[in-house]
């Protein structure tokens, strides 16, 4: 596990992810509490990243469970397969009329089967989802469930339970508890608010869209060999473009997508028509489009009267 | 410091930030953890394990520096001020500090808080005023000291003989062997706590006025609430109601998904029957039934959007949207004499938004009569075609027609055509047919007519609509 609050940001970064003092403290402070952290906020910000490279620094597994509407207990924590067990009791009558065999009485044969309980009701049979894979994982792992605000309220009731004490009783053979408290990471989009009692029992964590510099960074590190005065010109682009009053506003991962485009497109510097034409990686509306067309004229002219007036500067500096 | 971290979770709550005690516990034990040396570490640790709501964020923020930080930044300035005015490096205040200890040494009947003062042990003197401010009754001054609160807290705090003694002090400092100028720093030294101590005074009192002053909403009144008319409420009582509403949905979602749950009727199914009974040998002991899907209804939400009727609208556009994943698909409508969907609105905002987006005349102008024959018959005409088999139309509206052709037949052709037309009058039943009230003609054509005027009315009427 982590040793300090610096150690965080280290290790994660060397997976590749730049994380503010914030996050490292959170991170930190649910290793060392094993609580839960509920990671909030727009999309696109690196909630679901921030659970993989943690498994990654960590080197433990990671175990993912998305969520959706309609996830149950037997698609998220174990089903019992009834027809399996049914087979092996099919195929193994001769061996059992074995075991029996010179039993003196009924008592005898009931207790010689007994003995053999083992067989037919062990983990055999049961095949593990996600929760409880990582319950029974013999080794520490990274529980991801990934967009919680997904599921219903039953489901999320039932998560209760289990990240309270992380054991869960199985009907056919007893309560199983976990080696090994998972490091376990929630994410949720704020499609609906998730309820108190999850929230009280987690660490909550907001990540937001990082400021200019930090983006920057993120950028330079994500996408080796851009150039500096692309990064530069697309990372205020892009806080221009999150003032606005979008349906949905650009985010990290499309911005790189963006930018590892106009890398491979061999791309130095923003203009008119190449932004036209490839706007639609960044943004996914009609409407969203639209209203950034007009603001990127904007940002473009306005970067159009900066440069000249330097020029202008400068030609003046030769006259004198 | 625990103390300290119960009193502004107190504060937060005060705030409407929900914190539990567990997650008190938890705040302790994550400073445990990161210690309270690094400021942004211990805002960071307090900030995620008392704050889970986005939109307490802010609220946090700010108490957070009222809280912790609002003293600290002045007691530092403070330090950096003494040095520059006796332009002395880091070092030497260091040297400087140790002589006035060894100087201290000797004198052993000085008071705590000289003690502290003289010692540069700003924290101690910090405390001590603080221990004397919690006894004195503040009152609600509202962030205003009163010359006779500042005398009490003197006498409490036995100012003048601090000043005397620290007085003395420099006296005996004066008359200490040494060059004149390390004499004169020493004076200069005293003179300068002796101000920072009436600083100190004054700064504490303050912000534990102003910690006072952050107002304690108004105790929740149901009842209140329950019986009060829409019309009447205050922009309070409709942030309120909100809150209301939303508990209210939540209720009635957890109560539908048990409902749902208990179905013990439906069509045989053989798969899961099969399933269920592998266990029995394949001899199917337990039925398995297939939970019969409930359809999901569609509803179409008419809201009048007049001033009479308007927060009636506003708390039932918030509910039904609320609930809206019960519903397949909602669409809603706001009318006074025009008709504008705005179910767009609701798409494009959060709730609380697209509601007063809504109601604020985004898209048909609110500031003419209202006339629901004309607003109806524009339905029947523009929109007609989303009335179904498996649509609810409901209407919020009084009914006043300023006297206009009520163009009844639309109603009667929406519940012909509907699932269930229900109207919601926020108007009392008395009053329903006098003046220009035309409900005694529209009321025959639907299903269901309800008074819906206050709270408790609301309660009903959704218990009966909700599918």
């Amino acid at each position: 596990m982590f040793s300090s609050v610096e150690d965080v940001i280290k290790r994660l970064a060397e997976q590749k992810y730049l994380c503010t003092k914030h996050v490292a403290t959170v991170v930190y402070l649910a290793c060392a509490m094993r609580k839960p952290v509920l990671v909030e906020g727009p999309a696109g910000v690196g909630k679901t990243e921030l659970g993989k490279v943690l498994a990654s620094a960590l080197h433990l597994e990671l175990i993912r469970l998305q969520c959706y509407e309609g996830l149950d207990e037997a698609k998220a924590l174990y089903e019992w397969e009834y027809a399996k067990q049914l087979l092996y009791t099919q195929i193994l009558k001769d061996k059992i009329g074995e075991v029996l065999e010179g039993a003196q009485s009924l008592q005898h044969a009931v207790e010689r089967i007994a003995n053999e309980d083992d067989v037919f009701f062990s983990q055999k049979f049961l095949l593990p989802r996600p929760l409880l894979r990582a319950i029974l994982s013999p080794e520490p792992t990274v529980l991801l469930i990934d967009e919680v605000d997904k599921s219903d309220t039953e489901f999320e009731a039932f998560l209760l339970e289990v990240l309270s004490d992380f054991q869960v009783s199985v009907p056919e053979i007893g309560t199983l508890g976990a080696t090994h408290r998972p490091f376990v990471i929630l994410t949720s989009n704020n499609s609906r608010e998730m309820s108190d009692a999850l929230k009280r029992r987690c660490l909550h964590l907001y990540l937001d869209y990082p400021d200019p510099d930090r983006e920057l960074e993120i950028l330079k590190l994500k996408v080796p060999g851009v150039g500096e005065k692309l990064a530069d010109e697309v990372v205020h682009l892009l806080h221009r473009l999150r003032k606005l009053d979008l349906k949905k506003k650009p985010s990290i991962s499309e911005t790189l997508d963006w930018v590892r485009a106009l890398t491979l497109l061999q791309i130095e510097r923003l203009d008119q028509q190449l932004v036209e034409e490839t706007l639609a990686t960044l943004l996914k509306y009609e409407g969203d489009i639209r209203k950034a067309q007009k603001e990127m004229k904007d940002y473009l002219a306005e970067r159009k009267a900066k440069i000249q007036t330097a020029v202008v500067t400068s030609d003046k500096d030769l006259l004198h | 410091m625990d103390e300290r971290i119960v009193e502004f979770t107190h504060l937060l709550r005060r705030q409407g930030a929900r914190v539990s005690l567990s997650e008190n516990i938890d705040a302790i034990q994550a400073l445990g953890i990161v210690g309270i040396e690094d400021p942004s570490m211990f805002r960071d640790g307090l900030r995620a394990t008392l704050v889970k709501r986005a939109s307490d964020i802010r609220t946090f923020e700010e108490l957070f520096d009222l809280f912790f930080l609002g003293l600290g930044a002045s007691l530092r300035q403070s330090e950096r001020d003494l040095m520059d005015r006796l332009s002395l490096t880091p070092q030497q205040y260091q040297h400087l500090l140790e002589e006035v200890r060894r100087l201290l040494e000797r004198r052993q009947n000085l008071s705590p808080l000289a003690r502290a003062l003289l010692a540069g042990d700003l924290a101690q003197a910090e405390r001590l005023i603080r221990q004397a401010i919690a006894q004195e009754e503040l009152g609600q001054a509202g962030g205003q000291i009163g010359v006779a609160l500042y005398l009490r807290l003197a006498g409490r705090l036995a100012l003048t003989t601090v000043e005397e003694e620290l007085g003395s002090f420099r006296e005996m400092a004066l008359a200490e062997p040494g060059d004149g100028d390390k004499r004169d720093r020493l004076s200069r030294y005293v003179e300068h706590r002796l101000q920072d101590l009436s600083r100190m005074v004054r700064d504490l009192l303050r912000q534990e006025l102003k910690k006072r002053s952050v107002v304690a909403p108004e105790r929740e009144r149901p009842e209140y609430l329950a019986h009060k008319n829409f019309a009447y409420y205050t922009e309070e009582d409709i942030r309120r109601m909100n809150d209301a509403v939303t508990r209210l949905a939540q209720r009635f979602k957890n109560l539908l998904t048990l409902r749902r749950r208990k179905a013990r009727r439906g069509r045989f199914d053989l798969q899961e029957t099969l399933r269920k009974n592998l266990q029995y040998g394949g001899v199917p002991f337990r039925l398995q039934l297939d939970r019969r899907k409930k359809e999901k209804p569609e509803i179409i939400i008419l809201c009048d959007i007049s001033d009479s009727v308007l927060n009636a609208s506003r708390f039932m556009l918030q509910f039904v949207y609320s609930v809206q994943d019960l519903y397949s698909k909602v669409r809603s409508f706001v009318f006074v004499s025009d008709i504008g969907e705005v179910t767009r609105l609701f798409e494009d905002n959060d709730l609380q938004q697209a509601v007063e987006l809504a109601l604020k005349g985004e898209v048909i102008n609110v500031y003419s009569r209202s006339n629901f024959g004309r607003a109806f018959e524009l339905f029947y005409r523009e929109h007609c075609s989303a009335v179904s088999g498996k649509t609810t139309v409901m209407i919020i509206g009084d009914g006043r027609n300023n006297y206009n052709h009520p163009h009844d037949w639309v109603l009667k052709e929406i519940q012909r055509k509907a699932k269930r037309l229900i109207w919601l009058n926020p108007e009392s039943r008395w009053k329903w047919g006098f003046g220009d009230s035309e409900m005694p003609r529209y009321a025959p054509h639907c299903d269901v007519v309800e008074e819906c005027g206050n709270l408790s009315q609301l309660h009903r009427v959704i218990e009966r609509i909700v599918p």
